[in-house]
């Protein structure tokens, strides 16, 4: 098992840092912090000197990684303003077809349930690798991803955008 | 990828739709100009030194104030003896 050169960084970098920054900012709902997460997460994966044995070994260690920071940075932020800092919906039902809309609803939801249907769905993850990217049980995962996918359905269902595609 | 349990098929193709559509919204650029890869990787090695050389120091670090105060028990004990003779 070796250690992860500089040019080895270099291209996983290439590869996985537009993908994890869509996650994280997705999750967070705010640019200049998913750059910073994004950020401390590559450079906690590298002061750890993970052994580079596979490109998905290290990626699932970054998402993992991210994904702690966004739960550390969501607490904080909870505690420190007494409240879900995550945006509200406006009172005006949203239109199905708009992009904001869309991205209202999905902040709605709570940010482990963003991640957890992030994963699942956009990166196509089984139950063991959500569970590895966020560093809990496999067990655990299918029981939290099925109460995020009902969330899910029941928010959709309540602003009127559940429609079979 | 998952295996679904539970939820029907029309809430499930609902969901699937959505996600879609959240997989397609657009990511803004980074607001400030973020370290590319070169970057980081130095800032990890400058990082990981001073790490080390905060872990080396850390020794020295906790026997100072011990230094200190047997310097002064000691000029205390001599000041004592001092007056005694």
């Amino acid at each position: 098992m070796g250690r992860l050169d500089e040019a080895a960084f270099a291209a996983f970098h290439a590869r996985t840092s537009r993908a994890l920054r869509a996650y994280v900012y997705r999750v967070v709902g705010n640019a200049s912090d998913a750059d910073d997460i994004v950020q401390e997460a590559f450079l906690r994966m590298l002061r750890a000197d993970v052994p580079a044995d596979g490109e998905e070994h290290l990626r699932r260690y970054l998402y993992r990684v991210a994904s702690n920071l966004m739960v550390d940075r969501w607490r904080h932020r909870t505690h420190e303003q007494g409240e879900d800092v995550m945006p509200e919906l406006t009172s005006a039902p949203p239109r199905y077809e708009d992009d904001a809309a869309v991205a209202k609803v999905f902040a709605e939801l709570k940010p482990r349930d963003r991640a957890l249907l992030w994963l699942a769905y956009v990166e196509g993850e089984s139950h063991e690798e959500i569970a590895s990217s966020l560093g809990v049980g496999r067990r655990g995962v299918k029981v939290m991803l099925f109460r995020a996918r009902r969330r899910l359905r029941d928010l959709l269902q309540s602003r009127g955008l559940l429609v079979n595609s | 990828m998952t295996e679904w349990f539970d939820l029907n098929e029309v809430d499930e193709n609902a969901i699937a739709t959505f996600m879609s559509r959240v997989a397609n919204l657009r990511t803004p650029k980074p607001e400030t100009r973020t370290p590319d890869a070169a970057q980081l990787w130095c800032k990890a090695k400058l990082i990981a030194r001073w790490e080390a050389e905060r872990r080396a120091q850390r020794p020295l670090d906790f026997m100072q104030p011990i230094e200190i105060a047997g310097g002064l028990v000691a000029a205390g004990v001599l000041l004592y003896l001092s007056f005694l003779a």
